[in-house]
């Protein structure tokens, strides 16, 4: 959509751009020719004419130049984004005892320790984040408390402020993020990082402050969570355990790799590569290092364990190779050799390794008891994974070579993607995190599990049927017949009378498309058994057919044309009994064809008698009342307008739009009649005929280059009742008097 | 002239003037007008001179890698599935649970639906050893005491202590390092991944089947309140879309005042209910409800239509019957156990549920019948046929022909479950024909043989009698619907008023819920549900009875789809002569329907009868129009 759009607005400039040219060559002509033409001018007048035009000539080129010339003097130089150094950012002295906040409290939720209600209801159901001004905070002494900000943090808070959920107005914020760096809790003085965060204008006990944390801990013991102080606010961590996590309320990030911008790993597609498992890993502790080896030593070259390198030239980035014995291999190219790679615990749970093995698109063996995942809320980590207890570390060959190649396969996929969607840059992480708790907040809003895991090939190409409950509706709900109307009352008289004889139906509704003329008098209209209802519209368009109107009260719609009488009851009975036991698809009579046309590149439309029907006409067919919502208020594009325009292919539309929401074909049902329909009672033959054909054609060309694809299934069957044309006595038949002509 | 001349040019200067001032003026001034910064625009985060100077949050020297840290030991006190159980026990036959008895007498009835729900799945043993679950059953006894630890307790590893109802006494023993599935679990006390989290049931919960989901239609009826409150004193009280709703900063202007209460027993009519877990003061609740009604008057009708059909669903797969939540609870530990070849997130969430998918079967939905629209694929084009000889004759010649001429047919599997020797000569075939010798049992014919290669089964008995084109349309549709039977004779169930029970019948009808396996399209994962997931006495109950074996197949899918088969046209020359059931219930004398207990004995086991009627056949679109036979694919389906 944005493509066209930006397509559109690029053609508009180009007219306007040749519209000036016109006009100033059509000048620079017109100077040119002056004297000539106006030979017997007085000189003094002449100069001050020349003058005069090239004064307007000038006026024009400048404004053109200005109009045209990209738009760098105003939008290139961002108004707001002050260009300041981060050293001359304001120092804010924390007296040494300036309040602590209580340590993080282990049994917050969203429920008690966040106030909701700050964030309001609003339409976009986003919150809004706020980021507190940079400072430097310093304590007495005037030695700083930390270092002001980290390249990575800056990064993230440019991407939050980039965002939608930014706002700089403090009072309007639902969440709220400091400035202060934290990062990476080496590079922190505790307390006093945690007094600095007490003081900020908004910090009440934390609530609705949010902190992102990398690197939790520090030796000896490393804890899981950043150790700062910091009462309620919700931590976005890398590293967490089962046991400092607070489930719905934290967030689990990842540990971010520098590598991920600096290596550029183009995705090798999945399949058998040549080590099945791998270890890079440097800071192994011992024991682990000797599970593996037993490993290596087992199973051979598919088991490669790889470690620091002892005999670097150098200059040579250590950070960038590793070895294996005298082997040296490049880092991280070399996790691409392999279909396994191990993540073990170090000091800390969250390892960096992680990122790295999925940018690789190596599926992670992760071998770190109760470490939660990064996003385990939202992303099914099963599905990219293999969760080994450390204790089973020995078995760990014997559990990976059980799973299927072809599982394997779409693990490695879906690690890949994990990687682009979530890892790969500060922006993703922080935007991913944020969307986390927008979720949990407006959880009538949130991203659906489909969405969050699914790789953009299988979102393409999935369907979600918005009927997917098997579910026979039951008979006696009966349906609604809509009759779209303009003039022709004798014909709809005689549809109505016909119509009103089938047993199940409950109401009909009659459109009247006509504003210049009203409908005949309540007391002229067929006396029928169920309520009848007209419905006058404001204008006189196709889509008024499908208007999703409040009288319609059953599931089960029928439209039907007003011309169409030769439908018997049975018929018309028979299929909305079809129609329930298929309530999710276009259930109608006159079937349809649409073919690839291989000598004009592009698609047909066909009505012969084809072994094959992947439309049904709407001039009488049964549907579910939500695809009168649905084509409403959801259609793809400008089909709406377009049809409204063209008064013609509504019917198509529709067929499109059922077909691209369920992944399903058409049901026709019974044998093929003579219909009235525009095919067949063209007045004057064949060239009428060939027109509409021809504009049937290019509506079914026009509306799948809207929706992208052609998303019409063809089908080789129709429905037709049990015992049709069985010998069979045909009084004891239910549906007897079907495919009569 | 001159005149003339002047008036010409001053009209073209005053135009060229008009159209510089409209063209040009307004950008003229803008820049000049617009202000550093504006005013409306967001005060954003500054873009700093220095960011190229910026350090990284780790140092080199601290990343990629950290401190080695030892191995650690469990965490003491609290349990998580990587510490506490032992998964070593599960390697051989994966999931085995036993059921510690219970020394109080008489047992409730409770206790009585778990403990039939637990043996009548196939995890259960009655080997203590065999076991790698024991399962506990808390539950309080008719004195009022909750029974003590059992023997032997082994520190609870790898017990399950459960409980329907919360225990209305305190604990008597020390947990442990055993998992709790217990309803209503507290935010303290649950363990994610490790305790089971169940749903309170009433007493009265029945044992199998259960009540269908009471949602009948797939969008809200119009005019239906939109929301539905829980009151104090148990009684419903329901507000409409007209109610006015509450902004979240909680200042409720007017009082909504009591719209409809509605007495406990009837449940509401509403789109949405709202259940509070505590017992709280109402009027708070109210103000809740109403700020809640808010956000559900802003959600698009696709979703609650999603929300609607997904609480039915749920509710039928895992809540509607104590057996399957006792079920739903095995499966969740077996997944645990299965590790990454557990269910994926799609087969718990989606029609069947993961009750009915088995992941031993395949952990990748494309393989079921159920996902291709959520996944975006398609069934494949082939089909093995698998010819069953049960019966003493000629081997069936004629129709592999038929079947082996079929474009789609990739391979032929005889089945020689017959008495006499294996003919030595088989005739010449397009594709490949394999002979496997079966075991005279017809709950053979379903068994997942390793040499079907494709999803798409033709079951077929020696006596069948099938046309290539009938072979090849029958297919055509089943790619249209892989997760039904596709066939071609039907059978139909009926309510027998005189007998009190349920009865078929092979007469033909308008109706049908039946189709015959002796002909017929259907999934290999049929197999797969029909060998491991049916229980044992309904497959003997089959081989005793060699018609039922149609019947609980048929059930079985139904069961499954809550849909019913799919009919289609079937030359008249068969049905004239012999019927192409073997056995089955036709009509002449030796094809009598079995005893009609058949049917019966299946919907006590299924709980209920989960065959589901049709009143329509799937025929070629120009079946039997008056059209030139030249222009009809499938011309030879309409010889008489």
């Amino acid at each position: 959509m944005s493509g066209a759009s930006g397509l559109r607005s690029g053609l508009w400039h180009e007219c306007e751009e040749e519209a000036v040219c016109v006009i100033m060559c059509a000048s620079v002509k017109y100077n040119i020719r002056g004297p000539a033409l106006i030979p017997r001018m007085k000189t003094k007048h002449r100069i001050y004419y020349i003058t005069l035009f090239s004064i307007v000539l000038l006026g024009l080129i400048a404004t053109g130049v200005f109009q045209f010339w990209p738009h760098s003097i105003e939008s290139s130089s961002d108004w707001n984004a002050e260009k300041r150094s981060v050293r001359d950012v304001p120092v804010v002295r924390l007296p040494a005892d300036s309040p602590i906040p209580e340590r993080g409290d282990l049994s917050c939720r969203m429920h008690t320790c966040f106030d909701v209600y700050r964030c309001g209801f609003n339409p976009k159901n986003k919150i809004k984040v706020y980021i507190y001004s940079l400072k430097k905070y310093v304590d007495d002494f005037g030695v700083p408390v930390s270092n002001t900000i980290s390249r990575e943090y800056n990064e993230l808070l440019t991407a939050i402020s980039d965002s939608d959920y930014y706002t700089d107005d403090i009072n309007r914020a639902c969440l709220f993020v400091p400035s202060i760096d934290v990062l990476n809790q080496n590079t922190l003085r505790i307390k006093e990082t945690a007094q600095a965060l007490a003081q900020l204008s908004r910090w009440d006990r934390g609530t609705n402050h949010l902190l992102f944390n990398m690197l939790p801990g520090g030796p000896p013991d490393y804890n899981t969570a950043l150790d700062v102080p910091r009462d309620r606010a919700l931590l976005a961590g890398g590293g967490f355990s089962t046991w400092t996590y607070r489930q719905g309320y934290d967030v689990s990030i990842p540990v971010y790799s520098p590598l991920s911008a600096e290596v550029d790993l183009p995705e090798k597609g999945p399949g058998p590569r040549r080590h099945f498992l791998l270890s890079s890993q440097m800071g192994l502790h011992p024991e682990y290092r000797e599970d593996l080896e037993a490993l290596q030593a087992k199973h051979g070259e598919s088991v490669l364990v790889l470690d620091k390198c002892t005999n670097l030239s150098e200059g040579v980035l250590s950070v960038r190779k590793r070895c294996c014995k005298h082997q040296v291999f490049d880092y991280p190219q070399v996790l691409q050799e392999a279909t396994f790679c191990v993540v073990l615990r170090g000091a800390r749970l969250g390892q960096v390794v992680l990122s790295d093995v999925l940018q690789a698109g190596c599926v992670p063996v992760v071998i770190a008891d109760s470490y939660v995942l990064p996003f385990s809320e939202v992303l099914d980590w099963k599905r990219a994974s293999v969760v080994v207890p450390e204790e089973k570390m020995s078995d760990v060959y014997s559990i990976l070579q059980s799973i299927p190649q072809r599982q394997i396969e779409e693990m490695q996929r879906q690690a890949r993607w994990f990687w682009e969607a979530y890892f790969q840059s500060i922006k993703a992480i922080a935007l991913a995190t944020l969307q986390i708790i927008n979720d949990r907040i407006y959880p009538y809003a949130a991203i659906s599990y489909e969405e969050w895991n699914d790789p953009p090939a299988v979102k393409w190409s999935s369907v979600s049927n918005p009927l997917f409950l098997p579910l026979i509706p039951p008979q006696s709900q009966g349906f609604t017949a809509i009759v779209l109307t303009y003039d022709r009352v004798e014909s709809l008289f005689r549809v109505i009378t016909e119509v009103s004889k089938v047993p199940s139906l409950s109401k009909l509704l009659v459109v009247w498309n006509n504003q210049n003329k009203n409908p005949p008098e309540d007391s002229l209209w067929p006396k029928i058994r169920v309520p009848l209802k007209v419905v006058r519209t404001a204008e006189n368009k196709l889509s008024n057919r499908f208007f999703p109107y409040d009288e319609i009260e059953t599931e089960a719609v029928l439209a039907i044309d007003d011309d169409i009488i030769m439908l018997t009851s049975d018929e018309l009975q028979f299929g909305y009994e079809v129609w329930r036991e298929f309530p999710d698809r276009l259930v109608g009579y006159p079937g349809r064809l649409h073919l690839w046309d291989h000598e004009m590149s592009k698609w047909k439309y066909e009505s012969e008698w084809t072994n094959e029907v992947s439309m049904v006409l709407t001039g009488a067919a049964f549907y579910h009342k939500y695809f009168n919502y649905l084509y409403t208020y959801k259609m793809p594009g400008d089909i709406k307008n377009w049809v409204d325009a063209h008064m013609n292919c509504e019917d198509i539309a529709m067929n499109f739009l059922v077909a691209n929401v369920t992944g399903k074909a058409v049901i026709k049902v019974t044998p093929r009649k003579k219909f009235k329909c525009p095919e067949c009672t063209a007045i004057d033959g064949l060239s009428l005929d060939q027109t509409h054909m021809v504009e049937r054609s290019e509506c079914i060309n026009k509306f799948a280059s809207v929706f992208g694809t052609m998303p019409l299934k063809v089908v080789e069957h129709r429905a037709d009742p049990v015992l049709y044309k069985d010998d069979f006595p045909e009084k004891l038949k239910s549906f007897p008097n079907i495919g009569s002509l | 002239m001159q005149s003339w001349r002047r008036k010409s040019l001053w009209l073209a200067l005053s135009a060229s003037w008009l159209l510089l001032v409209l063209l040009g003026g307004f950008p003229l001034f803008r820049p000049a007008v617009s202000p550093r910064p504006r005013p409306g625009a967001p005060q954003r985060w500054p873009c700093w001179l220095d960011t190229e100077l910026l350090q990284s949050f780790s140092q080199p020297g601290e990343l990629p890698e950290d401190a080695p840290r030892p191995p650690q030991a469990s965490h003491g006190s609290s349990c998580n599935w990587g510490t506490c159980f032992d998964t070593s026990k599960c390697r051989g036959d994966g999931l085995k649970v036993f059921v510690h008895p219970v020394a109080a007498r008489p047992i409730s009835e409770t206790h009585r639906k778990i403990l039939a729900s637990v043996e009548g799945s196939r995890y259960h043993t009655f080997s203590p050893a065999e076991a790698c679950l024991l399962l506990f059953l808390s539950l309080d006894s008719p004195a009022g005491e909750c029974s003590p630890a059992p023997t032997p307790w082994n520190r609870g590893r790898n017990h399950l202590v459960l409980s329907l109802h919360p225990a209305p006494c305190p604990r008597t023993f020390q947990l442990g390092q055993a998992m709790v599935a217990e309803a209503s679990p507290t935010v303290d006390s649950f363990r994610p991944g490790f305790d089971v989290a169940l749903p309170l049931l009433p007493e009265a919960h029945p044992l199998r089947g259960g009540a269908p989901g009471q949602l009948w239609q797939h969008s809200p009826q119009p005019g239906v309140a939109l929301l539905a409150l829980e009151e104090e004193r148990g009684g419903w009280r329901t507000a409409g879309a007209n109610s006015s709703a509450c902004p979240w900063d909680g200042h409720c202007e007017q009082d909504p005042g009591p719209e409809q209460t509605h007495p406990r027993e009837t449940l509401p009519n509403a789109t949405f209910c709202l259940i509070s877990g505590q017992r709280a003061d109402a009027s708070p609740r109210f103000l809740q409800a109403l700020q809640v009604l808010a956000a559900l008057q802003e959600m698009p009708p696709a979703r609650v239509l999603a929300l609607r059909q997904q609480t039915q669903f749920l509710w039928d797969a895992y809540f509607s019957s104590v057996e399957k939540v006792i079920h739903t609870t095995l499966e969740i530990i077996q997944d645990r156990i299965f590790g990454t070849s557990a269910h994926p997130s799609l087969l718990w969430n989606s029609p069947p549920g993961a009750l009915l998918a088995l992941p031993t079967f395949s952990t990748i939905p494309r393989d079921f019948p159920f996902y291709h629209l959520q996944q975006g694929s398609r069934p494949e084009g082939r089909f093995s046929a698998l010819i069953w000889v049960g019966a003493p004759g000629q081997p069936p010649l004629k129709l592999i022909q038929a079947v082996a001429g079929s474009q789609h047919c990739a391979q032929i599997l005889v089945l020689w479950s017959s008495e006499q020797p294996l003919p030595s000569r088989w005739p010449e075939t397009a594709v490949p024909l394999t002979v496997m010798d079966g075991h005279r049992k017809v709950s053979d014919r379903f068994f997942p043989y390793s040499a079907i290669s494709t999803d798409a089964i033709l079951s077929l008995d020696a006596r069948s009698s099938l046309s290539t084109s009938e072979v090849d349309f029958a297919f055509v549709v089943w790619q249209s619907f892989p997760e039904r039977m596709v066939g071609f004779l039907t059978w139909s169930h009926f309510w027998n008023e005189a007998l009190g029970g349920w009865g078929y019948t092979a007469e033909r009808a308008n109706e049908f819920s039946m189709v015959l396996t002796t002909a017929a399209f259907y999934h290999r994962y049929y197999h797969t549900l029909f060998t491991h997931f049916l229980p044992k006495a309904l497959r003997t109950l089959a081989d005793e009875a060699p018609t039922c074996v149609d019947v609980l197949m048929n059930f079985l899918v139904a069961a499954v789809t809550k849909l019913p088969p799919i009919k289609v046209p079937y030359g008249k020359r068969q049905q004239e002569a012999a019927p192409l059931a073997s056995g089955g219930p036709g009509s002449g004398p030796k094809h009598q329907p079995p005893a009609p207990d058949c049917i019966n004995r299946m919907a006590a086991a299924f709980g209920h009868m989960p065959l589901v009627s049709s009143r329509l056949r799937l025929d070629p679109v120009l079946f039997k129009d008056p059209v030139s036979v030249q222009r009809k694919k499938y011309r030879s389906l309409e010889k008489p």
